[in-house]
């Protein structure tokens, strides 16, 4: 039975306590929070003990991992922590808020034969999945061009007093949603050469942005487009869409459904010249338990799998999260230097 | 207080997923729906289609514009003398944008205080101030029911469920004294039944046999696909064998995946599903459903 911890019970904190709790292979032991209200509960109703400094839990706490889902302000340096007290760690993303902060946590590792994992749940989204499997294997042939679109409305009003609206905590359209879409651009694609055109905007924060956007260019010739925001109320719930143009077909997916367009007849089973679409009700495996989307528990599972078979995390390590760190820094400062 | 009655479970029940651009196989799919139900006329007018079609039990989540539909409920007695309410709360969407704007504390009071009078608000003030201060969140979770309730007051409700997104949080918190203080809460002071939506029924009905709720409501997606049903399909066709519950059905065609005639079939050969909630927008699909369950449920 592996010993657990969580550290920031927020929305995903919450999500992930709730999924991993009734893990046979998981016991959850502790738990640091910095609000009363949350600690008081969890204490009172799940007789799990909390803490209010990750130090002092971590120090006192005979763990096998522990889950990082603070503010991204804060992830370097629990995680840095939690290396350094040989637990295996589950960090929310992004990563880390630069960098030079997220090369430190991946040398740390350097040695140790920890399992460690960054939370881009879209990796283990159904569709997703399947589209990296075509991508892979090459059925539309070299990419031309890129669409990552990602929108919600997630910031309606200026999220004053939460740390959303502090830079410095990892507030922020950029860090806080189109690492998502980033993310899948890496995962998917792989890390661009150049980055260009990016801009930044505000719609109802102060402190931070609300959109961006921005032009990713390969050596390869193919060209990206990422267009992202997070204040658009005519989405019910964040939405993802991707449109990769290759030299033989073309992809089209979001969270539910994806189509394939084949120029000719393509040489993959169970396709067909022209479109073929594809819903998730077609392919989607049920999971062990639900809370929110197969996708969270899929993640987590696969981050106790690791641990107890000891094999490394392949599908969002550390070093996967740093890749986009590096992209997301690169973006940022793209749109600094044009000052718009 | 509501009205009270004898509770019969409806064996038809209209969801409203449909009217709220939620589909769970295409976004385009709910983008083409959102558009289509944008003015609540349009809503009304699907109810007033299954409503003479013999359908006069619902499902609402609490979105803001179930209000609208609720007041319109209210201005016309007459016309919908024999209508049935399923309420199923909170929207979690809501009050997770709220937490972001707002944080937890924030989000909570915005909710339990909207659109109230002062001496509402006083009210609230006096039966909620001991649980502002001692922060317990079932004492929360009571007022939060009050607040998401009020849409619903002097309509006939028949259960209120506790939606799909909480009861899986709670369920894998485990925590039992919450759902057994929901059950007794709704009974108390609503006077109907408590209910629960819920992505992993197989787990949630073992659950909540062991708080002591006895008989429970529960409704969660059953097709012949085993699409959404966690962990597997076999699992729900034991439990619904094997265990003392009331199980209603969704999502019974898996958003297109089972043709109707068989979808219908399957749900009724697990014996034990006496109720289906079903999505539709046009009067044909209403129709097609209700006489397939009709001709199946004998």
């Amino acid at each position: 039975m592996l010993k657990g911890a969580v550290i920031g019970v927020g929305r995903m904190g919450l999500t992930h306590l709730s999924i991993l709790n009734n893990h046979p292979d998981v016991n959850f032991v502790a738990v640091c929070e910095s609000s009363s209200f949350v600690r008081r509960n969890i204490s009172k109703y799940m007789k799990i003990r909390t803490f209010k400094d990750y130090r002092k839990m971590l120090d006192n706490m005979r763990l096998d991992f522990v889950i990082i889902a603070t503010p991204t302000g804060m992830h370097a340096e629990i995680a840095k922590y939690a290396v350094r007290n040989n637990l295996h760690v589950f960090v929310e993303k992004p990563f880390t808020l630069s960098a030079k902060q997220g090369c430190e946590v991946v040398n740390m590792l350097q040695g140790r034969n920890l399992v460690n994992q960054v939370g881009y749940v879209i990796r283990f989204n159904d569709v997703f999945m399947r589209i990296k499997k075509l991508l892979d294997c090459g059925a539309i042939g070299r990419l031309l061009t890129l669409k990552m679109e990602m929108n919600g409305r997630t910031i309606l009003k200026d999220a004053k007093n939460s740390w959303r609206s502090e830079k410095t905590e990892g507030g922020g359209c950029l860090y806080d949603f189109a690492s998502h879409g980033i993310d899948l651009v890496n995962y998917l694609i792989g890390l661009p050469d150049e980055i260009n055109g990016s801009v930044m905007q505000s719609i109802h924060s102060v402190g931070v942005e609300d959109a961006v956007c921005s032009t990713f260019l390969y050596k390869s010739k193919l060209r990206g487009n990422l267009l992202v925001n997070w204040s658009d109320p005519s989405y019910r719930k964040p939405a993802y869409r991707m449109e990769i143009l290759g030299k033989k077909g073309k992809i089209i997916g979001d969270l539910h459904s994806y189509k394939v367009f084949f120029w000719n007849k393509p040489e993959i089973e169970g396709f067909t010249q022209g479109w073929n679409r594809r819903y998730i009700t077609d392919f989607a495996e049920p999971v062990r338990f639900y809370v929110r989307g197969c996708e969270f528990t899929r993640q987590l599972d696969y981050f106790i799998a690791c641990i107890l078979n000891n094999i490394p995390c392949q599908i969002c390590s550390f070093e996967d999260g740093l890749k986009t760190d590096i992209i997301i820094e690169r973006i940022a400062k793209d749109a600094a230097q044009r000052g718009i | 207080m509501l009205p009270k009655g004898v509770f019969n479970m409806d064996r038809i029940i209209l969801g409203d997923n449909q009217f709220f651009g939620i589909n769970h196989m295409s976004e385009e799919k709910a983008q083409a729906q959102s558009e289509h139900f944008k003015d609540t006329n349009a809503i009304i007018e699907v109810i007033d289609t299954a409503y003479h079609c013999g359908i006069h039990a619902f499902m609402f989540n609490t979105y803001d514009r179930v209000a609208e539909l609720t007041d319109h409920f209210r201005a016309n007695p007459d016309r919908y003398a024999d209508l049935r309410l399923y309420p199923s709360l909170p929207y979690a969407h809501k009050y997770a944008n709220a937490v972001n704007e707002k944080g937890i504390i924030g989000a909570l009071n915005s909710f339990v205080f909207a659109d109230r009078s002062t001496d509402q608000i006083f009210g609230t003030l006096v039966c909620g101030a001991m649980s502002v201060v001692k922060q317990d969140m079932i004492d929360v979770m009571k007022l939060l029911i009050d607040a998401e309730m009020r849409m619903f007051h002097d309509l006939n409700v028949q259960a209120i469920f506790l939606q799909n997104i909480v009861t899986d949080l709670l369920l894998g918190l485990g925590v039992k004294e919450v759902f057994i203080e929901f059950a007794n809460y709704i009974k108390k002071k609503y006077s109907v039944e408590p209910a629960f939506n819920t992505m992993n029924m197989p787990k949630l009905v073992e659950f909540l046999l062991g708080c002591g709720i006895k008989n429970p409501i529960v409704c969660s997606v059953v097709n012949k696909a085993g699409y959404f049903m966690n962990p597997c399909l076999s699992a729900y066709e034991e439990v619904i064998r094997t265990k003392p519950f009331r199980p209603m059905a969704m999502c019974i065609l898996a958003s297109g995946a089972v043709p109707p005639k068989e979808a219908v079939e399957y749900v009724v050969n697990q014996k034990k599903i006496r109720s289906i909630v079903f999505g539709a927008s046009s009067k044909a699909h209403i129709v097609q459903t209700k006489e397939l369950i009709e001709q199946y449920f004998i």
